[in-house]
């Protein structure tokens, strides 16, 4: 089902949280609503569920407008935070609970569940109470209770948060086979852009309650639209160097990189160079400095190079290159992957 | 013992003597006094040995010969040093003197010979029928109405009178005027039929009460749950002000409020109502106000716990609620009620104890009127033991109400925690497989 929002606005007295704001997820698409705690991302999920009112604008389900709804006449499902499991239930009562309050027959709810149970594999854990699971297996819960009434929309909230580390990893592959056998429309709040761009078709990056960015996770880490967005995806993260047009692109006390092609630029500029795009085994421009830090990652080393203008530059090495602490180095660049930002933020 | 366990005990010391002083020792008393004939009439320390006119109609019951009780009856008049010592105090001594002189060790069979020989007198004779008659009663040979110290002395007294060693004993228990070991309180508390009606009252009371209790504050506190923040703490706390008022002035509003020239009285007036005592005009009315006046204060209570606990199921369960289609009842009735046993367990158990025990406020509202028809059993326990109108406390008979009382409570308890599974609410959650 398409979910559509438009001019979308939330106030909590009188704070505007979420000014016009437009958001479409195509049908059978899973999006990530993608943003640093206070953005505004699980305000818009509880909007578009119906347990926040809406302010401002319009929400459609398909055709249907939605907007004044409340959120036990809207067909979604949610996987909350902390669950949200209800403890006095047996595992098959939690994920039957939607279906009950609609009064269904015991015998067809029974049915469902099992089904549904089977989907998500917790099938021998049905008699169970949420206290007696773990934390992988009450997420599987909350799963099969949000799918359980074939809801038009899925909406997850931080769902892997509460989660260790190598539970989260079979979580994160695990809710998007969900998603893609069930083929619901879905969308993922959450502060991590691994997550994000692991389990989504798109990412809606938030600031402030704006969308930044809406796009894939390839494009939008390749193509960032603005400072904000490119510092936000990648990790290692990427190193910021200011500079200054003229002939070339001066990052002061000679260095400096050659215009990229097809741009006007002038003034003042933030450069934007990934790890990986700088190191020993990169050609192009040279850069130089001296190693300031080496951080060994195994496969490869983290490098952080100091810029003699002070600022410092981020570098992948593999392993096994035999550098030093406090080196002098001049490496590569590859242009055609460098970022260029004005004043404003925005890329150039 | 080290340090630590020393210092542990010095600490709840003061408590474990609290609780023994205030609570056990009671209790003792109460079961021990329970076992007692124990009343005004007897004392509590103890008795003397007295027999008295109407004790004889019993005597034949307690198993004393009639020969012994026609010696008790008609001991017969006679000249001793007591008797002519009384009564020198009473008429003086020139006639005590000549009277010894005149009848020295005399004795007589009947009232009139004593009279006779008070006619006798000649230097101050007593010329009123009405003074020989009290001279006389001076030397009568009996041993009715009289008091004995001892067990010994009142032996004494009776084997002077020639009665039989057989019949001493049920005579020294007859004449014993303290009080004894008995189980006869209980046998009475069975016997009699105001106990099953304070019985039945009780049960009415308590569990009238109770439902009102529990249900309005359950009431309350999901009614001001789904209030705003500001209007609940407000309605809250109007409804807790009759519990921080005293119990007194509370029930006198009540009083205020239902006198035939009250409130309500005056209010329906206008309407063509007569007025009447609407606390007491009929046993509906006695109930009726009774627990609206228990039921409003029981329920502040309820309300209160009620409401923390329901701001302890986390936010997110109704959120959950609400996206699973769960209207405001049905949240109520699966997400709510269900995780709210332990409090409702709570506020049950509590309050049935507390109802069968207090009588406070039917004390100072019907003080169990109208006639005995809201009297209930703690109450029948303090009119018994503490405050009736005969002036005749029967503190042992009280102990026994109390003591079923005690005995009902535990039982109570009992089945409360069988019923509500106590044990699986309490047990420790097992996390993981």
């Amino acid at each position: 089902m398409r979910i559509h929002l438009q001019n979308f606005k939330k106030t909590f007295g009188d704070t505007t949280v979420i000014e016009d704001m437009n958001l479409t997820v195509e049908d059978g698409e899973m999006i990530a609503l993608l943003g640093p705690s206070g953005c505004g991302k699980s305000t818009t999920l509880f909007a578009i569920s119906g347990i926040h009112k809406i302010n401002g604008g319009t929400l459609h389900f398909g055709d249907k407008d939605v907007t004044n709804l409340p959120a036990q006449e809207r067909s979604v499902g949610v996987v909350f935070q902390n669950y949200a499991l209800y403890p006095h239930m047996s595992v098959a009562q939690n994920i039957g609970f939607p279906l009950k309050v609609q009064k269904l027959k015991t015998a067809e709810i029974n049915a469902r569940v099992g089904e549904i149970a089977e989907l998500v594999q917790i099938g021998n854990l049905l008699d169970r109470k949420p206290m007696q699971l773990s934390g992988g297996q009450q997420q599987r819960v909350a799963l099969a209770r949000a799918l359980i009434r074939k809801p038009d929309v899925l909406l997850l909230d931080e769902p892997l948060a509460n989660l260790d580390a190598k539970l989260r990893l079979e979580m994160r592959s695990e809710i998007r086979r969900l998603q893609r056998e069930t083929g619901i429309t879905a969308i993922l709040v959450t502060h991590d852009q691994i997550e994000a761009m692991s389990m989504c078709d798109r990412i809606a990056l938030m600031k402030d309650g704006r969308i930044e960015q809406i796009s894939t996770p390839t494009q939008m880490y390749e193509s960032p639209a603005s400072h904000y967005v490119a510092s936000f995806l990648g990790n290692p993260p990427i190193s910021f160097l200011q500079a200054k047009a003229d002939a070339s692109l001066d990052l002061g006390h000679g260095n400096a990189l050659p215009l990229p092609i097809g741009k006007a630029v002038q003034g003042e500029l933030t450069l934007g160079i990934r790890p990986e795009h700088f190191g020993p085994q990169h050609d192009g421009p040279k850069i130089s400095g001296q190693i300031s830090f080496i951080e060994p990652q195994g496969r490869e080393d983290l490098i952080d190079v100091m810029l003699p203008c002070g600022q410092k530059l981020r570098a992948i090495a593999p392993s096994g290159h035999g550098l030093k602490l406090e080196q002098d180095i001049s490496w590569g660049t590859q242009m055609d992957r460098l970022h260029i930002f004005g004043a404003d933020g925005t890329r150039l | 013992m080290n340090k630590q366990k020393l210092l542990g005990a010095a600490f709840i010391s003061p408590a474990l003597i609290a609780v023994i002083v205030f609570f056990l020792v009671p209790v003792i008393l109460t079961v021990v006094f329970s076992f007692t004939n124990m009343s005004t009439s007897t004392g509590i320390l103890g008795g003397e040995y007295q027999l008295t006119q109407s004790d004889l109609d019993d005597l034949s019951g307690a198993g004393v010969s009639d020969e012994a009780i026609t010696l008790l009856q008609g001991a017969g008049y006679a000249m001793t040093d007591e008797s002519l010592t009384a009564f020198e105090t009473e008429f003086g001594k020139t006639r005590a003197d000549e009277l010894a002189q005149k009848f020295p060790d005399a004795t007589f069979d009947s009232r009139r010979d004593m009279e006779r020989a008070l006619k006798e007198l000649r230097t101050d004779p007593l010329r009123s029928t009405r003074e020989r008659k009290a001279a006389a009663e001076l030397f009568r040979q009996s041993i009715l109405g009289q008091r004995y110290e001892t067990k010994d002395d009142f032996a004494n007294a009776v084997s002077a009178l020639n009665i039989s060693a057989a019949d001493t004993q049920p005579l020294t228990e007859v004449a014993y005027t303290g009080w004894t070991f008995t189980t006869q309180n209980f046998e009475l508390l069975w016997q009699l039929p105001a106990t099953w009606r304070y019985a039945i009252n009780t049960v009415i009371y308590v569990s009238l009460t109770l439902v009102f209790n529990v249900t309005l504050g359950l009431f309350l506190a999901l009614s001001t749950f789904f209030l705003p923040d500001r209007i609940a703490q407000t309605f809250r706390t109007i409804w807790f002000l009759p519990r921080i008022l005293p119990p007194v002035l509370y029930v006198m509003m009540w009083q205020w409020m239902t006198w035939d020239q009250g409130f309500i009285s005056s209010l329906l007036a206008p309407l063509g109502v007569d007025r009447i005592d609407w606390m007491r005009h009929s046993a509906v009315h006695g109930w009726t106000v009774l627990v609206l006046i228990n039921g409003f204060v029981g329920a502040s209570l309820g309300m209160i716990l009620f409401s923390s606990s329901l701001r302890a199921i986390p936010q997110t369960q109704f959120y959950a609620a609400q996206v699973d289609g769960a209207g405001r009842w049905q949240q109520i009735r699966y997400v709510i009620l269900p995780q709210m046993r332990w409090p409702i367990l709570f506020i049950t158990s509590y309050q049935t104890l507390s109802l069968l025990t207090s009588f406070e406020y039917i004390l100072l509202s019907t003080d169990g009127g109208p006639g005995r028809q809201t009297e209930v059993w703690a109450l029948a326990a303090y009119h018994t033991a503490l405050s009736n109108y005969g002036g005749n406390l029967e503190y042992g008979l009280g102990a026994a109400y109390a003591l079923a009382l005690v005995i009902i409570g535990i039982i109570l308890s009992a089945i409360y925690l069988r019923f509500f599974n106590f044990r699986e609410l309490v047990a420790k959650p097992r996390i993981e497989q």
